[in-house]
């Protein structure tokens, strides 16, 4: 375990991976300037803190109350102890959703970033006219809604869409998209992934620049290509970013709700219902048991989640133990 | 010369490939608004509209309400995006460079709230900024999304990745925390603030749920629930819909672009070697 | 001080309150509107009582038409001031919810036919005979009031019912494919040959729901034609979803979807007309509202769309196939001025019978009444009413037999749903699809003690 001293915190580009899970060892030595930097720390930290205290964990420990309790808020509440979570680990529709969920993040994730990163990679062969123009490109649909992208996919996946007429063409089609249980999470992860391409190749490209081109020179003439330079220096280069976008990714894709909801309806038969659509559809009706079901669901989800990127950060750092 | 110049064509083309794809979406939304509402659901694909609806447009323009809203959402934007990079950077940066007692577990309280899903606190949530009297205020709109762990972390994986030479010369100089973060950090921080700034601004155009539970009062309707009246169950008004999408984004297009220098320029993450 | 005023007011108001009902009631015809504006109670009032309304979205005029009665309703008198807001609805439940949480909740809502008895076991509302004039309340028709009346009480007042499925038959295409419009499909067998016959080329012979969440609610009239009964013993002790004749209901839609007799990838949900409006399907299965969306957005189609109940499974005729649909207002049960919102209600709903025969006229009569006065107000106004065969279909055929929606909680409707799709899509061999449905169900029963819960009216 690595022991970062206060003083001189040398982190490099590549070295630093341990500290995205160890955020540090407490400091033991105690001396003015230590003590002048803790005050500066807690100061800087103050805003954060505060904020996320009221409007995250205050919330969040009243929801715990809530998920123990059955009634609306006309009836004294009932307690129920831990029942509900029993409720919700039971469901066969639950788990169902979070393979569903996992299944879309598993197709957006990886395959937003490696787009990302290609798209990236030729933005920076490019001119200073061209790559300008190209970057203006890729981030102009950031301001499209998801409400917006899932009235064209639907359109484009209908029985006379747009899909249908290029499979058409090369006399593939044409394909039942929405109405196909295997078909239909690739079919909603492609809008998906278009929404976050902008962000990711924008944040990509900032950190491709950020890789002294005399490392890559230097590869080159040794003889290295494009793949292998990528592999080699790039990707390790780029450590940091890759594992900031991969669990931001992983979180909101896992979470994602309104384009299986507006686009395939969670359907056919639940086979795109993500965790948080399949909490959606179990609230519709205003009943009690309805409204603790859905805040212990999404509680449950929040332990799932917060457990499978700790096992990423774990990952990381393991492998990191490695490289040492 | 003759090979180079064929890389070039190709490079074009696929420029123009890449540029069609993204912008397509973007370009259907905007020529949707000229369509009447049946049109905009034809298929197979018509381009152009049959018969062009200006009316979309023109009446969005003079829509009072919609234009209040477009104009009050981006300055809620703006002071949002200004006050959420300002606090996450500033924990960011404590993260990155200094040591302190109890890092670990506010490092776990911070990072967090990025795992919680909306729905689990939405109405708890709700009760709490109820309590606070934050109601049917700018604020409520504003100051409960500021403090954003998926921002902090990703402005501490770059501070992370700041060489260090020049900050730890301007510590044997004498020089603050406060100082080396707002004279060294901060202005070598252009790129990334750009990226986060593009993030949360578009996070609280979007936001919809929580504008429709917090705000009653109509001088405060955000953009998304007031474009959401265009598409009820029974008969959405597609036309209206994407003319007034097209209208609210253009002003955060000329945003975006006003930025894109910094951008473009190429501004290195860590400018400091 | 404050307090003092406030006194005074409710006292002032609760006199204005009555007034304002008895001014609405009985009248039909002439203007009530202004007769209840009058009598001199506004002007009684120091500074009004505000009441908060919520309406949950639907289409534009709906909306429109609430807040033309809500201000008249506001400058008619000075005692209470309704604060109206429309809600998406989307959003409604949870917005409802944060507000019931924090202690703010709107005293008047619309709420459905169908949260009606489960908000009665809630005690979410108030009941209004304490409040509404019993002329008001006796104006409700028959039929409707048992989808509001529990314990011998009325929990909402009812503005509106829609049937949920209605038939919808484009009669030009109908012709040209040689059937007679005239003569509409009558059994579940002639459906699919209508379907099959209209099915050609790019047209699709009919459009129907398609995926759980909209078959949960829309296939109820369906099951119900089928079975006599819905899924679930009338004790609500255990589920009967097994039953041969659901599966009779799955092969129904299964044969439409898997014979590709209806389109495979919709492009819109079942509540939205456009596919048939835009002559992509040559019949459409959608709630009464949808005539209401022809006449909108394509007045020249009207003409040309016949209406007819949905098909029964044997071909018998005044069956029920459809269940109805609609919106109450609605009293909460923690509100600080019942009264005052009593008033509110009163006025919009209970009272005079023309601004309700506005309300539907606003429609394009595609809802129907509820109280007998209104429908007189409606034929004084709107004589032409009567001979429109489209509308005289949906309330003599459709109408007159549909049933109240269930008010068993929705997870079993949208069991139910799950099991239609499954089967239809073929993800699950239909027997086992209800078998899982009816598992699904039991376990609901369960986990949410069900056993004996059932409202009796």
């Amino acid at each position: 375990m690595p022991t970062t001293q206060a003083t001189t915190p040398r982190k490099r580009l590549g070295s630093v991976t341990a500290e995205v899970v160890e955020a540090g060892t407490p400091e033991r030595r105690s001396s003015s300037a230590n003590r002048e930097e803790r005050r500066t720390a807690y100061l800087m930290l103050a805003p954060m803190v505060v904020l996320l205290g009221i409007f995250v964990v205050w919330p969040l420990v009243y929801a715990f109350k809530q998920s123990m309790y059955q009634g609306n808020f006309y009836k004294a509440p009932v307690f129920v102890g831990l029942s509900f979570y029993k409720y919700v680990l039971t469901d066969p529709g639950f788990y169902q959703s979070l393979k569903v969920g996992g299944y879309y993040a598993v197709i957006v994730v990886p395959g937003g970033m490696l787009i990302a990163l290609l798209l990236a990679s030729f933005i920076k062969t490019l001119g200073a006219r061209m790559a300008s123009f190209m970057k203006t490109t890729v981030y102009l649909p950031t301001v499209v809604s998801a409400v917006i992208a899932s009235v064209l996919f639907r359109l484009i996946y209908a029985d006379q869409g747009l899909a249908n007429w290029l499979l058409g063409v090369v006399n593939l089609g044409p394909k039942n998209f929405l109405g196909n249980a295997s078909m239909v999470i690739p079919a909603v992860a492609v809008p998906g992934i278009w929404l976050g391409l902008g962000i990711t190749t924008l944040i990509m490209l900032a950190g491709l620049l950020d890789i002294p081109e005399s490392y890559l020179e230097s590869a080159q003439l040794d003889g290295a290509g494009f793949l292998q330079r990528t592999w080699y220096i790039t990707l390790p280069l780029l450590k940091n970013v890759l594992l900031y976008l991969f669990v931001t990714g992983l979180v909101a894709a896992f979470q994602e709700f309104l384009l299986p909801l507006l686009i395939a309806n969670g359907g056919p038969v639940n086979a795109s219902t993500t965790p948080n659509l399949y909490i959606f559809n179990q609230f519709r009706s205003a009943t009690p048991y309805a409204m603790t079901f859905s805040i212990t669901a999404s509680l449950v989800l929040f332990i799932v989640l917060g457990t499978i990127s700790a096992l990423v950060f774990r990952l990381i750092k393991s492998e990191k133990a490695v490289d040492a | 010369m003759v090979r180079s110049r064929r890389s070039l064509a190709a490079k074009w083309m696929l420029l123009v490939l890449i540029a069609f794809s993204m912008l397509l979406p973007l370009a259907w939304m905007a020529l949707c608004g000229f369509k009447r509402d049946l049109d905009v659901l034809k298929t197979p694909f018509a381009v152009l509209p049959q018969v062009w609806e200006w009316h979309n447009y023109t009446a969005m323009l003079h829509d009072r309400q919609y234009m209040t809203a477009v104009g009050l959402t981006m300055v809620g934007a703006v002071i949002f995006t200004a006050l959420s990079i300002a606090v996450n950077a500033l924990a960011a940066y404590a993260f990155a460079r200094l040591e302190f007692p109890l890092k670990r577990v506010l490092w776990v309280l911070c990072i967090m709230p990025m795992f919680v899903p909306a729905m689990s606190i939405l109405i708890t949530s709700f009760v709490v900024v109820s309590k606070l009297h934050m109601l049917n205020t700018l604020a409520v709109l504003i100051i409960p999304g500021v403090a954003s762990a998926a921002q902090m972390f990703f402005m501490r994986q770059f501070f992370l990745g700041m060489p260090t030479a020049v900050e730890d010369a301007a510590r044997i100089d004498g020089c603050s925390r406060w100082r080396i973060f707002l004279k060294i950090f901060v202005p070598n921080s252009g790129a990334v603030f750009v990226v986060v700034g593009i993030i949360s601004y578009m996070a609280y155009w979007n936001a919809y749920v929580w504008p429709i539970l917090t705000i009653s009062n109509p001088t405060l309707q955000q953009i998304m629930p007031v474009l959401a009246n265009f598409l009820d169950d029974r008969g959405p008004q597609y036309g209206q819909l994407m003319a007034a999408s097209t209208l609210a984004a253009l002003p955060t297009i000329v945003l975006l672009l006003v930025f894109q220098r910094h951008i473009v320029a190429g501004v290195r993450l860590s400018g400091i070697k | 001080m404050r307090r003092g005023k406030g006194l005074t007011a409710l006292t002032l108001a609760v006199a204005g309150a009555v007034t304002l009902a008895a001014c609405g009631t009985g009248s039909s015809g002439g203007s009530g509107t202004t007769a209840a504006a009058g009598g001199g109670v506004g002007t009684a009032c120091a500074s009004p009582t505000t009441v908060t309304f919520w309406q949950q979205k639907f289409e534009d005029y709906q909306q429109a038409w609430y807040k033309k009665y809500v201000d008249q309703f506001n400058s008619s008198q000075t005692c209470v001031k309704v604060d109206y807001k429309v809600v998406p609805a989307d959003t409604w439940t949870q917005k409802l919810q944060a507000a019931q949480a924090a202690g703010n909740q709107p005293d008047v809502v619309t709420t459905n036919y169908g949260n009606i008895k489960p908000g009665v076991a809630q005690g979410q509302f108030a009941a209004l005979d304490d409040y509404l004039p019993a002329s008001a309340l006796a104006d409700i028709k028959p039929n409707v009031a048992p989808f509001v009346t529990e314990k011998g009480k009325h929990w909402g007042y009812p503005m509106l019912v829609e049937p949920s499925a209605v038939l919808y038959i484009n009669s030009d295409m109908a012709k040209a494919a040689g059937l007679d419009p005239a003569s509409p499909p009558k059994s579940w067998k002639d459906l699919v040959d209508w379907s099959t016959k209209l099915t050609s080329g790019n047209v699709k012979g009919i459009t129907i729901a398609s995926v759980a969440t909209e078959l949960g609610w829309s296939s109820w009239g369906l099951q119900y034609n089928s079975c006599g009964h819905f899924p679930i013993t009338d004790d609500w002790a255990s589920a009967r979803a097994t039953d041969s004749c659901f599966a009779d209901v799955v092969n129904l839609y299964k044969t439409l979807y898997q014979n590709k007799l209806m389109p495979q990838n919709p492009k819109v949900g079942y509540t939205d007309a456009a596919p048939f409006e835009s002559g992509e399907v040559a019949m459409m299965v959608n709630g009464s509202w949808a005539l209401g969306a022809i006449k909108k957005d394509k007045p020249d189609l009207l003409a040309k769309t016949v209406v007819a109940a949905l098909p029964t499974k044997d071909g018998g005729t005044g069956e029920t196939t459809a269940t109805l649909g609609g919106w109450t207002l609605t009293l909460d049960a923690k509100s600080k001025h019942p009264k005052e919102a009593a008033a509110f209600i009163s006025y919009l709903a209970a009272g005079d019978p023309n601004i309700m025969a506005d309300f539907f006229k606003q429609a394009g009569y595609s809802k129907y009444t509820t109280r007998t006065s209104v429908d007189k107000a409606i034929a004084a106004n709107d004589p032409s009413t009567t001979q429109d065969a489209n509308m005289k279909t949906i309330s003599d055929d459709i109408v007159a037999h549909g049933i109240a929606e269930p008010v068993y909680p929705w997870d079993i409707s949208l069991a139910m749903g799950t099991a239609i799709e499954s089967g239809m899509k073929g993800t699950a061999p239909v027997d086992a699809a209800l078998k899982t449905a009816n598992d699904s169900i039991n376990s609901t029963i369960q986990k949410q003690q069900l056993k004996g819960t059932a409202p009796q009216s």
